[in-house]
Order: structure tokens, then sequence, then C-alpha cells
């Protein structure tokens, strides 16, 4: 989600409040409608550091988004598409074949008497950040440029030419560079030509005078796409994947542009082959279809009879067009806005302007039977006999590394593995306990002896298909470890012997050789005919392995194997 | 002190009695004398010194550092067996012109042990070698065997009291030790040095009372433990009892105990199934299907990217998404299927919704439960371990617990959502003051979040809900309102438990463990009463 950083007083300013209006204590208050979190001020400045947690409005990350919902919210009022006045010949870019396999789509407008400042600069480029970054998927799906439009020669052409095939000096560099150096050299390149992998041909936009202004999506000409303070007339511009997405984002910029007092003007794109919108697409443009809002839908998921006026109220402050139909009202919402999938989008609208504290809270009144899964209940059983047979129960991560849970053990087999981890140390699932056991002896070399520890346990076990296939499985595990300078198997297999007994199973081990255990000192624990896990002396080789330096004896039971108790009435050892 | 002589004497303990018994002669007597005297091991000793020095019955007179003689294992070796000096010897005298080889086979020593020995006893002049090696005895090898015998007896006594004050030894005795031995031997490292601190003991004025008056203390024949023959035989009948110095600080055992996070989710467990919920549990290995297809989650989402989920490895496609469901999941992601939405209009792979992921969150088990034709009325829950992408600091685990869960019901509105949360708030938390805050979340609309008041951290995130979308619910069959909630408990947990870093609660350290509390945030209130100060 993004955090933005906005001036106090460009803030009041655009929302039409006094600095004081928007203190601290009012914008916790006034944030909850952009669904929004105060996370820093800035010290001895008025910066604000906020936080937008909704990812389907990137209207309400920036500052002009956010104060346009504090005015709508004062004064409520349908928010009207723009409708550039066409003044003869719109201003035209003509896309051509050769960029339609590559990266198709376009759209732009032009703002005229923008009061650029040091600070509406620095919100132009954060915004132009964060919605390239987070709603046009790192550019991938949607990249953004701004142009002094003066020295701009119409029709613009956005094609596609060769590596070599273009020439300028980028945006923070002062020389030339053919678009292959701009991949090569330029960060933006580094960070985002992994975009046009295995493109022979590259992006390029350029005037009708050959003037270059950008390399979409990775940088703009310094010439002509470095805005600078005091510049006045901007060309907009958009390229991307998805022409749906890129027309609201044309509309959020414009709105944005027009909120800061700016004059919009439209630019019509002209395209080679037919699009969803035509071969002729003009922006900015109004898509929003309507969808109606039924009163029924809105009473019961809300639970709250509104009047009618009530309801157009709370729409309004979010900015819709409201018209009363028969079975409810007909919503068109603001143009920039492409979250609205179902009604019930409508219903959180009404609810967040009215504001939740405004509903009572109401105690569900149906009654159910609260119940805890046969796994749990093994669980839990297991943790309590475990304590009263005097052991500490630890608790340890399930995610670790493939030397902790097999190398060290000395085993090789599947497991669960990360295909994308972030360190090694952190890169498999544990296919078994011990090793958790171990990592705790090894860190407590320093506790008071014995050490007498458990866990229960999750664990993913890998299962081989016959046609060699894998999949996994989560069971649950218990297991114990002794460590004391006299640790021996018989006193842990007193232990398993009465854990069983409470179980009310019968067991018996078999004498086997585990590469983690001593020979002649480790068996598998057996019930009827399921092998259901280990116990053992562990080997030297193992302990050195984990710098253990005190005697240690385990056992591993996989719970999930465990079939139920025999009804027989146990018999007490010895 | 405020016990009078008399009770001191009655609550004697034989230890005790054993160490003043030293003194009944002597009113100031070496720690070392002392062991000889009363026959006890040095930790009894140490034991009943404590205890008479803490009842200011005896003090520390004077103390220095004193040089000891402790035997090592080769010492002990040979003082069992012999010194090789000797056994040479012995055999040369038997067998004259012996080689260096054939010594070392008959008296099985290591090739060091020889040649040390045989350098020993050509500087006592006791032996030559000859031409090829072979050994002839000088002077009946008197010179050597004198020696040898000092330092045989030594090792004799040192094999009883080992590490041997310097100062208990004879003059001739001392003299061999820190001179010839010291001076002239290849030792092998037979003894070896320490150094320690020596005390000498005396009787306190009331110690001296004390000792004086314990032959005519009848207390000696107090009975110090009951046995079963005792009770059985009635022995124990007109005894008196030897009195126990009760605050005396007992010896140290270990003891099972629950892991101290792990009762906490078990309380918050049973807590939400006295409020009526049913327990779901998933697997750790998800498809995406689950994770996120379900819960309508675009296939763009952020969330999904390769740096916020893990993905495993070498695992098959999931199998258990039935075919008919995932198509209108997909269409219901592409254009809304029958959900009465617009849809997120892109694409939809099937194959990756089969891809295996580790679980990225709780919501995957209720998504299993919406597919199984859950109960209506019907309220569930689950603790999940989940796993993100995040480097693993202060405040993120490798994998941590999510407590989620689901409310189906015919009556369910918004408001009874925001009901259930405060119910939450009141019963998990016993938070007096919430309020409700606009949240987002992909798979919910309206989507809020629980906001309580804490004592001392303020206001803080205890949970968050919604209904969950159309979208979610249509394909699953699903045709009442579904209440989706989750709760964050970790941060009240870990405050209560007076810890700052989320590690500490998968700690791996056995002594911290054992003094770490369990969270009383369910009893006593947010934070809880007994928590760490800061």
């Amino acid at each position: 989600m993004p955090t933005i950083t906005l001036r106090r007083t460009d803030l009041a300013k655009l929302a039409g409040r006094s600095v004081s209006a928007l203190n601290d204590a009012a914008l916790h208050e006034l944030l909850a409608l952009v669904k929004g979190e105060l996370k820093a001020t800035g010290a001895g400045t008025d910066e604000l550091k906020i936080e937008l947690n909704d990812s389907n409005r990137p209207d309400w990350w920036c500052a002009e988004g956010i104060a346009r919902q504090f005015r709508l919210h004062r004064s409520p009022a349908s928010v009207k598409p723009l409708a550039p006045k066409r003044r003869g010949r719109l201003p035209q870019i003509n896309v051509e074949r050769a960029v339609m396999p590559i990266r198709p789509y376009l759209g732009a407008f032009i703002a005229r008497n923008v009061p650029i400042d040091a600070v509406l600069l620095e919100q132009i480029i954060q915004t132009q950040e964060k919605l390239a970054d987070i709603f046009g998927q790192k550019r991938r799906t949607l990249s953004i440029g701004y142009y002094r439009l003066d020295p701009l020669k119409f029709p613009l052409t956005y094609t596609a030419v060769t590596p070599l095939g273009a020439v300028f000096v980028p945006l923070g560099m002062d020389h030339p560079l053919t678009l292959e150096a701009m991949l090569d050299e330029h960060p933006k390149g580094r960070e985002y030509g992994h975009l046009l992998k295995g493109a022979t041909l590259l992006p390029y936009l350029k005037d009708a005078a050959g003037q270059p202004l950008s390399f979409p999506p990775i940088v703009n000409s310094r010439e002509v796409g470095e805005v600078r303070a005091g510049d006045r007339n901007l060309l907009v511009e958009a390229t991307g994947t998805d022409l749906r997405l890129l027309v609201l984002l044309i509309n959020l910029l414009a709105a944005n542009l027009a909120d800061r007092g700016a004059t919009i003007e439209a630019v019509e794109v002209i395209y080679p082959t037919n699009t969803p919108l035509g071969r002729r697409v003009v922006m900015p443009r109004d898509d929003s279809t309507s969808m109606t809002l039924k009163r029924e839908t809105l009473r019961t998921m809300l639970g709250e009879q509104l009047s009618d006026a009530e309801t157009v109220q709370a729409l309004r402050q979010a900015g819709h067009r409201v018209s009363r139909t028969g079975a409810g009202w007909k919503v068109t919402p603001p143009p920039y806005r492409g979250d609205l999938m179902h009604p019930v989008d409508l219903v959180e609208d009404v609810a967040m302007m009215r504001g939740y504290g405004r509903l009572a809270p109401e105690l569900p009144a149906s009654f159910t039977v609260g119940s805890v899964t046969a796994r749990s209940r093994d669980e839990e059983l297991t943790r309590g006999w475990m304590i009263g047979l005097g052991f500490q129960e630890v608790l340890t991560n399930v995610l670790g590394s493939r030397s902790d849970v097999l190398d060290t053990m000395g085993m090789d087999e599947p497991i669960v593995e990360v295909s994308n981890p972030l360190s090694l140390q952190f890169a498999a699932l544990r296919p078994w306990l011990l090793p958790s056991l171990l990592r705790v002896e090894a860190a407590s070399g320093h506790a008071f002896y014995p050490h007498r520890i458990f866990e229960v346990g999750e664990v993913a076990t890998v299962v081989t298909a016959a046609d060699g296939s894998k999949r996994s499985r989560t069971d649950l595990h218990l297991a114990a470890l002794l460590a004391s300078p006299t640790a021996a198997f018989s006193e842990l297999h007193a232990a398993l012997e009465l854990f069983m007994l409470g179980a009310g199973l019968t067991y018996r081990l078999t004498p086997a050789a585990h590469p983690a255990f001593l020979e002649g000192r480790a068996g598998k624990i057996t019930v009827g005919a399921i092998d259901v896990g280990w116990i053992g002396e562990l080997h030297p080789a193992v302990l050195e392995r984990w710098k253990i330096t005190m005697p240690c004896v385990g056992w591993e039971l996989d719970l999930s194997r465990l079939p139920q108790a025999a009804p027989a009435p146990p018999t007490l050892p010895g | 002190m405020s016990q009078s002589i008399g009770q001191l004497i009655a609550g004697l303990h034989p230890l005790e009695r054993k160490a003043l018994s030293a003194f009944a002669q002597q009113a100031s007597v070496w720690d070392h004398e002392l062991l000889q005297r009363t026959g006890l091991d040095e930790s009894r000793l140490a034991m009943a010194l404590g205890w008479l020095l803490a009842k200011e019955v005896l003090a520390v007179e004077y103390q220095e550092t004193k040089k000891f003689v402790a035997i090592t294992e080769i010492g002990k070796k040979y003082a069992s067996n012999g010194l090789p000096e000797n056994r040479i010897i012995d055999l040369i005298k038997t067998q004259q012109d012996i080689s260096i080889s054939e010594l070392r086979q008959r008296l099985n020593l290591e090739q060091l042990e020889l040649s040390t020995a045989i350098g020993n006893l050509k500087d006592f002049s006791s032996v030559s070698i000859g031409k090829g090696g072979f050994l002839t005895l000088l002077f009946q090898g008197k010179s050597a065997l004198h020696r040898i015998e000092r330092l045989t007896n030594i090792l004799r006594v040192l094999q009883s009291e080992s590490p041997k004050n310097l100062d208990s030894f004879n003059d001739d005795e001392r003299q061999f030790l820190t001179g010839d031995l010291d001076k002239n031997w290849k030792t092998r490292g037979v003894i070896k040095w320490i150094e320690k601190a020596s005390k000498r003991f005396n009787l306190t004025p009331m110690g001296g009372d004390l000792v004086a008056r314990l032959p005519e203390d009848a207390a000696l024949d107090a009975i110090a433990q009951l046995t079963p023959e005792m009770l059985k035989d009635g022995s124990w009948k007109g005894k008196s009892f030897r009195k126990y110095h009760i605050d005396l600080k007992p010896p140290r055992v270990t003891a099972g105990a629950a892991h101290p996070y792990r009762q906490f989710l078990h309380e918050v467990q049973t807590k939400l199934v006295s409020m009526g919920f049913e327990e779901m549990r998933g697997p750790l290995v998800e498809s995406e299907f689950w994770n996120m297809d379900a819960l309508y989650m675009p296939q763009f989402h952020p969330a999904r990217d390769i740096h916020d989920v893990y993905f495993a490895k070498d695992i098959a496609p999931s199998g258990d998404i039935a075919p008919s469901l995932l198509e209108r999941v997909a269409l219901t992601h592409e254009r809304g299927g029958k959900s009465g939405s617009k849809g997120w209009r892109y694409a939809f792979d099937r194959a990756r919704a089969r891809q295996p992921i580790l679980r990225s969150q709780g919501t995957a088990v209720s998504a299993r439960t919406l597919a199984r034709a859950p109960k209506v009325p019907g309220k569930y829950f689950s603790i999940a371990r989940c796993f993100r992408y995040d480097q693993v600091d202060a405040t993120h685990a490798p994998d941590f617990f999510q407590i989620e869960g689901i409310v189906l019901d015919r009556s369910t509105t918004f408001r009874t959502l925001l009901g259930l949360l405060k119910l939450f708030a009141v019963e998990l938390a016993k938070a007096e003051e919430i309020k409700f805050l606009p949240a987002y979340f992909p798979f919910t609309e309206p989507s809020v979040e629980l906001h309580v008041r804490h004592p001392r951290l303020g206001w803080m995130e205890l949970g968050g809900a919604g209904l969950f979308r159309p979208e979610v619910t249509e394909p699953m069959g699903i045709d009442v309102p579904v209440i989706a909630w989750g709760l964050g408990l970790d941060r009240m947990a870990m405050v209560a438990m007076g810890l700052h870093d989320i590690r500490d609660l998968f700690a791996a350290d056995l002594e911290f463990l054992r003094t770490l509390r369990p969270p009383s945030t369910l009893s006593s209130g947010v934070g809880g009463g007994g928590e760490a100060a800061d």
C-alpha cells in the first residue's frame, strides 16, 4: 500500500480548509474517509506521511484526491466528467503499427496554466511514481510521462524503432544515448528494461519535427520531458497494455491538474487498427457506466433503513451522480473510479460516508455449537501428557533451512523447498521436529540441566505418487528430547512407555538404523502394522554438527498416523 | 540471629554436627584439616560450612591462596601400575642387555613414555645405553630407585586425596615436590599444581557456646529421616525429629511446563469455541487457488508477486480443486460470472491457480470451508501458520499464526458484523473503548478494522473483518451473507509477556523459556496485569 508525503498547507489549500482545521487530531478522524492513516508528521516542516490502505482506489493516493474527498464530504456534489471543449481540430497522436505488439495503448491530455512550483512538482512526481509502481504494476501495465507543451509540434508519433534507431539525452544524464544504451546504462533502463525483454523494436514517442519525447516505459528526453518549476503548459501522456485502466489513469491525472486550477484540453489518439474503443480515441473521456443500488440490498446489508435523502446525500459525498429509480438509485461513479464492480461497493461508500461509528453494533442472534478438530484435541491431550511427564514445551518455526532439517541429521530425502527464497536460512519446510529441538538444545548449553523438552507441531511431508509426482501433506508430529550428562535411552523410553499408555496404544520397538541415531541404540516405533516414529540416542556426529556437547536422546512420533486408541484396559509398566 | 542456642542446636543438620565436631579440641581449623578430620567429601563439607557461616556459628578467620598438588589421569595409572622407570629397572634386573624395542613390547609403553623414562634413568646415572640400543643397569639403579620410591609414595597418597594441600606434606616430601621432581624429572604430567583459596575457620563466641553444649545435647539421636520401617514398627514414638531450616534455598529442579505463547493460543481457541465457533484446519502448502483465486484476489494483485509469496519447488500442481469450481471462479474473475459483478476484466490463468505455494493467509482455510458446504448458521475459526515473504526481523518471524474465521448466517448485516467484533474486543481483550475504521481487503465489502484502546500503547488494531464479496461466495454456491474476520493478537500477547521482538515468541533459549510467563490478556484485560516494565 502506498505511503505518500504531503504538505499540510498544500492539502489545506486544495481542501478549502485552514491549516489549523487540518491539525493532527482532525486528520486522524478525516483520513478514515480515504482509508488513510497518519503515519508521521515532519518535525519543523509541514510534511505529513500518510498511508493509504485501499489498493483499489488510486485516486486517493495523492494530495488532490484526498482533498477532493474531504471537500465532497463537507459539500456533497457529483463529480462531473471533464468535458473539454473542442477548439477546432484536436491535437493528435498517431500510433504506428510497429508498436502495437509491444506496448499498444497511449492516452494523453493537455493542461494549460498549471501553476507549477516546487511543491506541485514534488507532488506530480510522487503521484507519477506511486501510480506507475502500484496501479501500473511497476510500469508493466501503465507508465506516465509529463512534457513541456510549448516546444512540441503536433501531431506526435508513437512508434517502435530498432535499439539503435533513436538517440536522445535522457532525464538525469548529460549526453545522448541510443535506446539500447539507455537500457544498459540508465538506472531506469536497468530497473525496467526487463519489461521489453525479447522485443526487437522498442517503443518511441516523437513529435512532428522529429523531436524525441520519450522511450516509454523507460525514460523521457531531458530536452522536453523535464518539467521545471515555472512551467505553465504541459502535455501529460501515459502508455500501457490495458486500455480501460489507461482511460481511468488519464481521467485521474486530468482531474488532479484541474483541481489545481489548470485548463484541460483533450488529445486524440489515432490507431492503425481497431481498439476496444474504436480507431480514434479521445481522452479524457467518461466511460463510467451506471449501476443500480437497490433499496433492499442497502437495507439488508447495512441492517439499517436509511431515508432516500440520507442515501442520496451519502452517495453524493462519494462523488457519485445519483438518480432515483423504482427499486432504488441509479448511480454513476466519477470517471476516474474503476473499483466499482458490484453494488456492494456502493454499500461501503454509503456506510463510509455516513461513518461506521453511526452504525450501532448488534449481536449475532443465531445459536451455533463450538468445537475443535480431532487433530487439535490430539494436540491438546498430547501437550498435557508431555507436560505431566516433566517436559518443557517449546514452539519453533516451520520454515527453516535444508541444512538444519536434513544435512546436519545426516539425511537426504525429498522435502518441501521454496523456489524463491529470500535467504537459505528460511527456504525449506521441516519434515520432522527433532532438528527444531536440537536447535533449542544447541542454544541452551548454559541452561540448568537436565533438559527435557518437547514440541507438538505441524510438519510438511512429501509424498511421491506412482507417477513420480510429488505432493505435500501436512502432518502433526510430537518430538521429545532429553539432554543431560547421563542421558540414556532407557530414561526417554520410559517416558514413551507412559505416553503410549496414556494414548491407550500398544507399541513395539524394532531395532533399525537411522543416520541421526547411534546404531544399536535406536529403533522404529510401531503401532499395529504402522511405523509411527523413531526413538534413539543421537549420534555424536550429529551432535557435533549442531555444536552440542551434551548427550541427547530423542523420539519423534507422527501423531497423524496413530490409530484410534484400542478400547483394551491399560497395563502399567513394570 | 534471633534464634536461641537451643533452637540452633535442635536444628543442626548431621553434616553441620560433623563439621563442628572438628572444633571440639581446637577453636580454629584449616579447611584441609576439616576434610581429614570429618571424613566428609568436599561438596558436603562446603555445604555444611556454608550453613554454619550463614548461622554465624563459624567465621572465616584467615584466608590465603595455597598451592595444591593434584594427581592426573596418567599419575593414577602409574600409582597402580608402577612408574615406567621402576618397571624398566625391574625388567633389566631379570634380563641384562635388553634392547629398547623389546623393552617397549614387554612393558606395553607408549614410545614417548618409554623414551622419557629412559631419559630420566640416564640422567640419574642408573642405566647406560650400549651399542645397538642395549640397556645396562648401573649401581643397581640405586640413585633412581630412591627417587622412584618417593614419587610412588606421593602418588599413592594423592590417589586417596587430590588435590592435596602442599602444606600437608612433610618437609622431605615438600622439598622433593618443589625441588627434585620439579627440576630434574621429566614427569610426563603425573601431577599438576592448583592454586586454591584456603580458609581457616574459627568459632564465633556464640559458636563456642554452642560447641560447648553439643555433647550434652540429646538431639543427637533425633530422627533425621522418617522411614517406612519406623512407621510400621512404631519406633518413631517418643523420639524427637531434627528440625529443618526451612528458609534455606532449596536445590533447583526442572519441571514440565507449557509454552506461554502456545498456551495463549490455546486460550484463544477455548474462548472462540465457547462463543460457538467450530475449528477448521488446512494444509501448510496451499495452492494459489485456495490462497487467492477463490478469494477474488486478481492474479495481477501486488500481494501475489514473486516477492510476496513463497512458491513451493518441485511440488505437483494441486489436485484438490473441482474443475467446475475452478471454472466458475475463473469466469467470475474475468467478467463477474453469475455474481452480478463486472469482474476484474483480465484473462484468468487456470494453470496458475493450481500452483503450490506456502500458505500466506489464514483466509485460505476459510475458502476451503466455503467450498465444503458449511453449516448455516455456522461459525468457524482457524489458527493457521502462515508464511510471508519478508526479511526476518523484530517484527517479522519466518512464520506466524493467524487467527481467522467466518460466520454464515442468513440474518447477517454489517451491524451484526460490528456486533461480533465488539464481542471479540470485550471477550478477548477486555477492551472498554473501541472504534471501527474503514479498511480494505480484496475479498470483503464493506470492510472494517477494529481498534481498541490499550492502557499504555494507546489505540491499536485488534482485527479486521468484512462481508465476503458476492464474487467470493457465489461461485462456491453460498447464498447467505458471510462475515470474514481476522484477529491480530500477537502484539498484545507480546506486550503482556514483556517482549519486544516477535522472534522471541519462537525463542530457542531454554532458560529464557523457563522464565517466560504466559500473557494474561484473556483474564485481565488489554495488556494484562503482570506485564514487565519497558
